[in-house]
This record gives structure tokens, sequence and C-alpha cells, in this order.
């Protein structure tokens, strides 16, 4: 199949998807019971002013009329107007976003440089006290809560050694990757974990393949078996979990932005939904959807570069 | 470090001062009331950094009703009358003074000669504009306004305000962050840039405005009220308002020298805050009561009884050291210890014979009632926990529910609720509006959620507001506070204070009773 046509219809595939996603969320958030305008005047507004208010803002209308209003301005690129911070959505969202994509890829990067190493150790040592070692630390590292890891990497780096900033984003780029150190390793330590698991469990599922006896037979040394031949291989399902934990990592970096007071799409998500700011929950729902389904549209074109074979078949 | 602690000092100031403002004032007799004369030692220039727990939504002054934005409104926005350097009493803001008519229902205020952070002057048209637009049904806080008839100028310096009644509490409304004084041309233009870029005539402007992050705030350099130097405030030469919502990490930060000043400093934090000789952690009163809401609408609630029996078996003193530790008073009324509070009002004590005493006369059948607690609130669920021993050992009982805060809010708003463990503050240094919010079930807001019907106290709010003679209103708020705290309207809790941390080096910092600070007279002594 034509590369471009596969990514056309990959595509076009996403939009019945993403209006799936964005009508469950927007459903979902609308039966929970919550109206934006008493929430944000805690009570104080007249029976008067809340009506007018809800007028104005569309909320006396049908949830399909809503709906429908919602999808139709989407479709025009207009995802509306934020009630608590009369600002358009797609400005707050777009604003949001970079730094949450910059957190999930040096995580991303953070957690591979971690896993591959170690891997690859543990699969050369497998059964081994090396082995054992690595996965028991691995398995204390995905036990503790990201939450606590933070506040640990934020004592001992930030404050004891004070190498890295413990909080905010910066100004510039290379201001903003360092500040991006903590809040990432804290998600990759949680991360990592997984990867090591399923990527020694790849390699040696590998090392038992037919071609690397045929390569072994040649006289090439285990090393160089174990990086040209199998970790080649035993990377396609590494990118796999990346790739389907996208959508769980996306909720994790909630607690690490809350945390590092990092201004992401989580914290952003966290308040739109404790003010019931519909238009930024909508927004931000389809753009979750988004995000989430061009990563896997991106994993699958980055297995087509590991292995032709799927660009073949 | 110093502790704020003597209320019944601020109280009377707060009483002074709007004995003061309800007759004719003059900006220099109210000078003498609230400034503090300093020798010289004031260092100019720096930049304050300071980590807030919330930030701010819009700088648009009709919007919000969150304390993110609304602290940061003040820093930026002057009104017609601003609160003084402990946020209990009033001074002149952009009005230079003011006069109110023999029969209280028109007050004409004097514009000052003061610019906006662009250099364009404040004309009364930008006056008019203002408080024309807050006025408006559809502005959430619309309601302080209710009374004013019509707004109009009388020349190119003054403004009328006319009242369809007296009402006593106008010139704390008119000290709302709401009722700030905007530049007419800019919010006309566009409302939603004003929202990021403001034009006010405050002592700060805003230089940038990150979502989410941070807000910088640049000195003014039109800015009216002058140092003790003789040049225009404020002294510093910028503020970043940082976003840092956890509360470890604004400690963290805090004493890691990132930041100057941390806000909301929690309360099992504040003890080993204190430890540290470097920095300074103060606690200040405010106009908080953190207390459990009862629906008298629900059975066994609409018995006052049984209300009571809730109360004698709160053992508030546990809750005050357990949760609070230690930071605090228990109250002794339904609500915030506002200006025309009532010391004399002896608090509920925690008697549990005499709340089984009360569950017998009240006829419980033994129906557990339902306490709601926002989900994640650590210290809201303690005290439910508390509260149910208490109760358990008078013969009630009880179950907690955990909702997410804006589901609790709403079914609370609804009716739909026996117990929420929730809090109230007010944002103006005057007892009408949350006395008229809390206890009068006519006044839009079903007695903020309790349905409590009084006739008798709803009789008295009425004449308080309208009454100009501070001493007749102090007396009537003090019967309402009695009767209203008596009836076991809510289970009050704690009149809970905010602590604040900050590095020796920052000099005035004022923590405001209303919540916020004022940062035009804080310098760095560095």
């Amino acid at each position: 199949m034509n590369l471009i046509t596969y990514i056309v219809s990959r595509l076009l595939q996403m939009i019945p998807v993403v209006i799936g996603v964005s009508l469950v969320a927007f459903l979902a958030i609308h039966l929970v019971p919550g109206d934006p305008v008493q929430l944000m005047m805690h009570g104080r507004a007249t029976p008067e002013t809340l009506q007018a208010a809800h007028a104005k803002l569309g909320l006396d209308q049908s949830l399909l009329i809503q709906y429908w209003h919602f999808i139709t301005n989407a479709a025009t690129g207009s995802l509306g107007t934020s009630i608590i911070q009369n600002a358009d959505v797609g400005k707050i969202v777009g604003e949001r976003l970079l730094p949450t994509v910059l957190l999930l890829v040096t995580s991303a990067v953070f957690a591979i440089l971690i896993a591959l190493p170690l891997s690859i150790i543990a699969a050369r040592r497998s059964d081994q006290a090396a082995d054992h070692a690595i996965r028991l630390v691995g398995i204390i590292g995905f036990a503790m809560p990201p939450f606590w890891v933070g506040i640990i990497l934020m004592l001992f780096f930030g404050i004891y050694l004070d190498w890295f900033p413990i909080s905010g984003y910066g100004r510039s780029f290379g201001d903003r990757m360092y500040h991006l150190v903590l809040p990432s390793l804290t998600v990759a330590l949680f991360l990592a974990p997984i990867l090591i698991q399923s990527l020694r469990a790849a390699i040696l599922d590998v090392m038992t393949a037919e071609y690397i006896t045929v390569a072994r037979a040649k006289g090439l040394g285990p090393w160089r078996i174990l990086i040209k031949h199998a970790l080649r291989n035993a990377l396609m399902p590494v990118t796999t979990i990346l790739a389907v934990n996208i959508g769980w990592l996306l909720s994790g970096a909630v607690v690490v932005e809350y945390l590092f007071s990092f201004p992401g799409l989580g914290s952003l998500l966290v308040r739109a939904v404790g003010q019931r700011d519909y238009p930024v929950i909508q927004g931000l729902s389809l753009v979750f959807a988004i995000l989430v389904l061009v990563v896997n549209l991106l994993a699958d074109l980055s297995y087509m570069l590991i292995d032709r074979r799927v660009l073949k078949a | 470090m110093t502790h704020r602690k003597s209320l019944a000092y601020f109280g009377d100031w707060g009483r002074h001062a709007v004995f003061a403002s309800a007759f004719v004032l003059t900006a220099s007799s109210l000078a003498a009331l609230s400034s503090e004369v300093r020798a010289d030692g004031i260092k100019r220039g720096g930049v304050l950094v300071m980590a807030r727990p919330d930030e701010p939504l819009t700088f648009d002054p009709f919007i919000p009703g969150d304390n993110g934005s609304i602290y940061a409104i003040e820093q930026v926005c002057d009104a017609l009358v601003e609160a003084d350097d402990t946020g209990r009493g009033l001074r002149p803001g952009l009005a230079e003074s003011w006069e109110m008519s023999t029969d209280g229902l028109t007050y004409t205020f004097k514009i000052r000669d003061a610019k906006f952070s662009n250099g364009e002057p404040v004309t009364v048209d930008d006056v008019v504009f203002t408080l024309k637009t807050l006025s408006d049904p559809a502005k959430y806080l619309a309601f302080v306004l209710k009374p004013v008839k019509n707004i109009s100028a009388v020349d190119d310096k003054h403004v009328k305000v006319e009242l369809s009644e007296p009402y006593a509490p106008l010139l704390s409304a008119l000290s709302a962050y709401a009722a700030s004084i905007v530049n007419k041309k800019a919010y006309e233009a566009s409302p939603e840039k004003f929202g990021t870029s403001p034009v006010c005539a405050g002592p700060f402007m805003v230089e940038s405005y990150e979502r989410g992050s941070t807000v910088v705030l640049k000195a003014n350099p039109y800015y009216w009220d002058m140092g003790t130097d003789g040049k225009p405030l404020p002294y510093l030469e910028g503020v970043e308002l940082k976003y840092v919502p956890e509360s470890n990490s604004r400690v963290l930060g805090l004493r890691n020298g990132d930041y100057d000043v941390i806000s909301t400093v929690a309360f099992n934090q504040a003890k080993s805050l204190q430890a540290d000789s470097n920095l300074v952690v103060e606690s200040t009163a405010i106009f908080r009561l953190d207390y459990v809401y009862l629906n008298h609408q629900k059975k066994p609630l609409d018995s006052k009884d049984f209300r009571l029996a809730l109360n004698y078996a709160a053992d508030r003193e546990a809750i005050l050291k357990a949760v609070y530790f230690g930071y605090g008073e228990v109250p002794n009324s339904y609500m915030p210890k506002v200006n025309f509070h009532s010391d004399a009002v002896p608090v509920i004590p925690f008697d549990l014979a005499k709340a089984k005493e009360l569950v017998q006369k009240s006829g419980y059948d033994g129906t557990p009632i339902q306490i709601m607690v926002d989900t994640g609130n650590a210290p809201s669920r303690q005290v439910a926990t508390i509260l149910q021993q208490g109760w358990e050992a008078a013969g009630i009982k009880s179950e907690i529910v955990e909702m997410d805060v804006g589901t609790a809010w709403t079914m609370t708003t609804k009716g739909d609720y026996q117990a929420y463990v929730s809090y109230i503050t007010s944002d103006i240094n005057d007892t009408d509006e949350l006395a008229t919010i809390q206890a009068d079930v006519t006044a839009g807001s079903q007695a903020f959620f309790t349905w409590y019907d009084n006739k008798d106290v709803q009789k008295m709010l009425t004449e308080a507001r309208r009454e100009p003679d501070p001493a007749k209103r102090a007396a009537l708020y003090a019967k309402v506070q009695e009767t209203v705290y008596n009836d076991a309207y809510s289970i009050p809790l704690n009149f809970a204070p905010v602590i604040n941390g900050s590095q020796a080096h920052v000099k005035d910092l004022k923590q405001l009773a209303n919540g916020w600070w004022w940062l035009q007279k804080v310098w760095l002594d560095k």
C-alpha cells in the first residue's frame, strides 16, 4: 500500500472516533451535577443573575442543541469561549499544549534511556543476580506513587544538590528544558519499569529465534548480535507499549503538572472540571482524543521504519 | 515572627472607619487613621516573587468570583473607595472625598486627579461606565449595587449615585474588586483583551500574563498615591505572581529561596516553617468561617433541638487542635468576624449530657444523617470524623459521604443534602453582605442553602441596612448574631486564619482581612 494513502485513510478513520469521544465527554460532564455560574460565585448569584447568565452562555438550551452548536463550531475551527476566563478556548488550550507535549516527549526519552541499558543487562544476565536486582528495583519504582517520587526528587536534586529548578516552566527553550528535567524524570521513573519488563521479555524471546542462531553460527559476538539483531526486533513491542500508554501518561501528567506547577493540559483539565467550565472541558476532550490517535498513528508509522515488512503487508 | 491575634483591636478599627465614612470624609482625615508614618530606610526597587495556590483567570473585574483573579485585580485596579491596610476599614481610592445627602439617598463622589496605566486621565465617564456596567443584572456581582437607582456625572469632577432606599454598606460595596474603575475606551474596544491586559489605575500594571504559570506585574508609573519619600508608589519595580497549586511545592520553594513570599501555608506545615529563623511566618485573622452547612428543610434537621444537639456534641477544641493545629478561634457566630461582629455572644460549649437531652427532646428516630465532604479534602474528612464520634456518643447516627467539590456544591445549592463541611468568606468589610446572604431566606440564595426562615431576623437585617448610625447598626447585628447562632443555624467550626510565609528581607507586606494583600508599600531590604 502506498504510504500517503495509508496515512490519509488513517486520518479519515480518526474523524468518527474523535466525534464519539467528544460526545461521550460532553454527555459525561453534563450528566454530573454542577453549574459553572453558581460554582464561580460560590452561591452568591441571585436567581435573576443566574437566569441571565445561563441565557447568555446558552446553558438554558437542551443538551442536544448545545452539543450541536459545539460540534458545528468545532468543525469551523472555533472551540468556543471559556465561561470562567472569557477567552477563546482554542487559545487557552493551545498555550498549554506545547508544555504537555514536551513533558510527554522528554519523559518517554528519559524512560527509554533508563530502560534500554537496564533491560539489556537483565536479558544478558537473565536469572542471575543483576537481573533480579534490576527487576526488584523496577517493581519498587513502579509501586511508588509519582506524587511522592516527585517530592523526593525535588528535595534531593532541587534543594539538597540544587541542580534543577523545582517548579515552573521557564522562558526560553533551554530554560524550559532545564525546568522539564525533574517533572520528566518523575514520569519516567514510573514508566521505565514497564518498559524494562517488556523489553527484557522481548529480547529473551528474540534471542531464541533461528536467525540469532544463524548469526551466532556466523561467529558474531554476543553484544553485536544483541544490538544489531535482537534489539531492533525487540523495539516493536516497546513502541506499542509507549503508544498504548499515552492516554495513561496524559492522566499521570496531571499529578506531575500539579506538583511541579507546570502549565500543561492536565492542570487545566482538573481546574476546568472543578469549575464546570464546559467549553474548556469539551475542547480538551477533543485535543486529548486527537493527541492519543496521532501518537498511535506515529507508532504505527515507526513500525514501518523499524520493520519494512509492515509496509509491504 | 509576628502574630496578629488581637482581633478586638481590629474590630474597633473597622467600626471607626465605617462610622467616619458614613459622613463627610476627606483624604487627610483618613490618612491619619490608616497610614503608618515611617522613618526613612525604605528602599525602592526590586521584584517581589510570590507563590500562590490559585491563579488569576481573568483581569476583567466584572467576571470573576475566584480568589485567584480577585487578588490579582486588586493589585492592578483601584476603585472609588479602597480597603485600608488591615482590610477592616476603608480609605479613599480614586474618589478623593464624598458626601452623603441628609436622607441618605444620594452620594456625591469627587474624583481624584489620577491616571490610568496608559497615561490617560481617569474621568467621570470612566466611573459612570464602570458602575453602570457592574449594576447590569446579568453581571454576577450586580447584587452589591442592588439599591442603586441611578448613576450620573454632575460635572467633570463629580459623580452622583442615587439610591432607591438608604443603603449603609454602599461604600463597602464600592470598594469591591468588581467596582474597580476601568478605562471605558479600552474595555469597550475588547473586553476579552481587557481580561489579559487591563487598563486600570492601580499601583501595578500587567506586563505579561502566562496562563497557568506566571503573571508579571510592573509598577504603574502614573499611580496617584505617594510613598513616604514623596515619589509615587509602589516601592517595588515589579511583582511576579507564580501559580503553585501544591502546598508542599510552595513551602519547598520558599525554603529554597525561589520565592520571597508564599501565601496560604497549610496548617500542618506552619509550625515546621516557623522553626526556620530566616523566614517570617505570619497568621492573620481573615473574614472566613469554616462551618457545617445544615439543611433545615430535611428531617431531623428541621428540629431546632436536634440542630442544637449536633452543636453541643461537636468537640470544637479537638477540631481546632487536630485539624487546624491550633490556628484560629472557636467561633461564637454563624458568620465570619466582619466589622459588626459581637464578642459578647457566648460559645455553645461541648456538652454531651446536654446533647443527649436535646436528642431525646427532638424525638429523633435513629435514622442516620449524612454529612457531606469534598473528595480529597483531608481536613474536611477529619472534621467529619471528629463530629461523628461526638454525635455517636450523644446517640446521633451519621454517615460520611464524599463528593467532588462541584457536585457537592451543586447538591447543596439545590437543597439535596443534609450537612456539608464547607466555609464562607467575605470580600467586603461590611457585615450586611454575608448577614443577608446567610440569614435572610428571601434574599435570593435560600439563607445560603439552609432554608433558615426567621421573620424577626429578616426584619432586623432590613432595618440595619437602612440605619446610618453605626452604633445602632452594631446593636442590631449583635442581636441577629445571637439569635441565628442560638437557633443552631449551622455548626460553626473555626474562624480560620490565613498563614503566609516570607523571607526576612520582605518588609511591610499587609495581609488584609478580606483575603488579599497590599503590595504597593512592600519593599525589599536586601
